[in-house]
């Protein structure tokens, strides 16, 4: 009879508050430049928001917020008006809006977004980030984990394996800006990463392993490309870690307690 | 490892709570009622007449299948009405109290063996005390449970220390985990607040004791159970409360079942929270309207959490909680409603909340999605046979409400009994 708080609406909202100490710094640094673009991806996202609250009855999320922070963060520069809107209009509605809204999604947005804008129009030049904002990621990725709203487990797996393979040598220390901004704003999306704990430690490891792969084979990428593969290909990856981690907790019980 | 899983879990904010060194009051209350639970249907027969003086313990009403099985006056009384429902439903049995009635005695000669003490019970009326797990209610005359769950820890919000109620009564609690030994083959455990290991006593080992965190739901049989002991649907599992144990022992000491059980009267409603010893299906009315606020409110048996709002105190509920009635929110406007009305349920967004909900024992996110679509297999190999609606009345709160996983996973449950009765 009594309710607690942690409803849809609150964690995105939380989830705001994370992100905003690298919106502050990166508009900081950006200037009125970087507000456009953020003004033009909140416009494009509210637009088709309101296009599904209208045809499908579908509320929308304050979400959508975090969605166009991390597009305008991160999607390749020097793209038109067109291209960015046709960018974000296809990864808002193909990779939310048809599954039911924020909470339903299978990919986030965001990723949908910049993979479809990095293969569509590859000649673009991705963004690099000064190292404020990078830095601004830890607060980021600290608030998140304080309320709970980012998922501890796949935050500190991918820092320790990040860590771990960029003092084997088997990570380039200069992609760690942007592997770490990606990390916040993407991987650890808390719909769309693995929902078990053993699934996070893996999702994240998987995270910072596709980096290093990346790092080593992929010539002529940029920081942020490369991240955003590797959140995507992360995330698609995340039902088959969770599964993962279910067969050997179902394992576990039946060894402890004869049946599940 | 072993510190963070006592660890898990949340206190929800419930105030005023009664305070663990307050006085404890033995009340009476004029009225008390006999009701099914919620969403439990009873087929009677009643074996009094309206009007009639009964005491104590005396059977007021027997099951239309199981005869054995009787409902019991909780106070020495005045029968003041019985309602039935077409086809013998109990709806509700009210009773006035009346100090002339005496106290009914049971022959206790057969208790030493399991079928004289299984009967002792049902007569006696211990059986409604009981709960089977899976799918809840008073387990069948002639089952036998693969286990027993003691629950001598409560860690619901405003929840009475199972161990003061069981205070001074060591002995006849001891004498009732001796007799529970034989209704089962299986092991008793006694779940206790860790630390409190002395509180318990050593009896061998199909007595286990199972140390319990200070945080709900740590404390919530169905968390327990699915850690210590899962249900299944040929293995049922009993719960018990440890006062109830200590109203068993008695009962075989003395051949009379006590009646008055340590109640919380607690909830923003009131003006101060308060213990009691008060008799089951007291009035919660008569328990609380000298201590309430002025102001709509409205009264639930059991907790906070999972309480429902009754008029009696409902057989196995040991607290009350008086809430003080929300106003009425304005409809939202039609527009607004038309706009947003498919995504009810609001999805559910895994956060470390919702982890904490389930004492980071099951996987929480799997778990909804299971009950939320409906997957009866998946949530059954995640535990859900073990569980109730009670169980996950904190991740419901955590939720805001939006959820309604304590609905989903009744209806889900019923859906598994029948296709397995088939």
């Amino acid at each position: 009879m009594i309710r607690g708080l942690w409803t849809r609406e609150t964690v995105a909202l939380m989830l705001l508050a994370a992100y905003l100490p690298l919106a502050v710094f990166w508009l900081g640094h950006g200037g009125g430049a970087a507000a456009l673009r953020l003004a033009l991806a909140v416009l494009v996202i509210a637009g088709w928001n309101l296009v599904f609250m209208l045809a499908r009855a579908q509320p929308p999320s304050a979400a959508a917020l975090v969605t166009a922070l991390a597009v305008a963060m991160l999607a390749p520069e020097g793209l038109s008006v067109v291209q960015m809107v046709l960018g974000i209009s296809f990864g808002t509605v193909m990779g939310e809006l048809v599954f039911g809204g924020w909470g339903r999604n299978v990919v986030n947005p965001a990723t949908v977004t910049l993979s479809f804008l990095g293969f569509g129009f590859p000649g673009a030049p991705w963004p690099d980030f000064v190292d404020p904002v990078a830095w601004a990621a830890i607060p980021a990725a600290l608030i998140g984990l304080a309320s709970g709203t980012l998922p501890g487990a796949l935050l500190v797996s991918a820092a320790l394996a990040g860590g771990g393979l960029a003092w084997a040598g088997l990570l380039d220390p200069d992609v760690l800006p942007a592997a770490g901004i990606v990390l916040v704003l993407l991987v650890a999306d808390p719909v769309t990463s693995a929902a078990t704990t053993l699934g996070r430690w893996l999702n994240g490891a998987l995270y910072a392993g596709l980096m290093a792969l990346f790092a080593t084979g992929w010539a002529g990428a940029a920081p942020v490309q490369m991240a955003v593969a590797a959140a995507l290909l992360a995330a698609l990856a995340a039902p088959l870690l969770d599964e993962t981690a279910l067969t050997i907790w179902f394992a576990r019980r039946r060894r402890r307690h004869g049946r599940l | 490892m072993i510190s963070l899983a006592v660890r898990a879990g949340l206190s929800p904010g419930f105030s005023p709570t009664p305070p663990d060194d307050s006085a404890i009051e033995e009340v009476v209350t004029a009225e008390a009622g006999l009701r099914p639970p919620a969403h439990v249907t009873l087929r009677v027969t009643p074996l009094v007449e309206e009007d009639a003086c009964v005491p104590r313990g005396a059977p007021v009403a027997c099951l239309r299948d199981a005869p054995d099985i009787c409902l019991v006056a909780p106070m020495p009384a005045r029968v003041a009405r019985i309602t039935l429902q077409p086809g013998r439903k109990l709806t509700e049995i009210v009773l006035f109290h009346d100090e002339g009635g005496g106290v009914q005695r049971h022959d206790v000669s057969g208790s030493s063996r399991p079928a004289g003490l299984r009967a002792l019970m049902q007569r006696a009326g211990l059986w409604p005390w009981l709960r089977r797990r899976p799918f809840g209610g008073m387990p069948a005359v002639d089952e036998v449970p693969a286990a027993i769950l003691v629950m001598a820890v409560d860690t619901r919000p405003a929840a009475p220390d199972p161990l003061v109620a069981i205070a001074g009564r060591e002995e006849s609690f001891e004498r009732g985990l001796r007799a529970l030994k034989r209704l089962t083959e299986g092991p008793v455990l006694v779940c206790h607040a860790a630390g409190r290991e002395d509180a318990i006593p050593a009896m061998g080992v199909r007595v286990q004791p199972v140390p319990v965190g200070p945080r709900h739901p740590q404390g919530a049989a169905g968390i327990r159970l699915h850690e210590a002991w899962p249900a299944g649907l040929d293995a049922p599992v009993w719960d018990l409360h440890a006062e109830d144990v200590a109203a068993l022992g008695r009962l075989l000491e003395t051949g009379t079942l006590p009646m008055n059980r340590l109640v919380s009267v607690a909830g923003p409603a009131l003006r101060a929270p308060r213990l009691v010893r008060t008799q089951p299906g007291a009035s919660l009315r008569g328990l609380s309207f000298h201590d309430l606020h002025p102001g709509a409110h409205v009264l639930l048996s059991g907790d906070p959490l999972g309480g429902h709002p009754a008029e009696w105190l409902a057989p196995r509920d040991r607290q009350v909680s008086a809430l003080s009635r929300p106003e009425a929110a304005a409809p939202p406007h039609w527009l607004i409603r038309a706009l947003t009305r498919s995504a009810r349920p609001r999805p559910v967004i895994p956060t470390a909340a919702l982890d904490q909900a389930f004492g980071a024992q099951i996987p929480a996110a799997a778990f909804v999605r299971a009950l939320s679509a409906g997957d009866d297999e998946m949530a059954m190999k995640l535990g859900a046979l073990s569980l109730l609606e009670e169980d996950v009345a904190l991740a419901d709160y955590v939720l805001g409400g939006e959820a309604d996983l304590q609905g989903m996973l009744r209806v889900m449950l019923d859906r598994i009994r029948t296709e397995f009765a088939a």
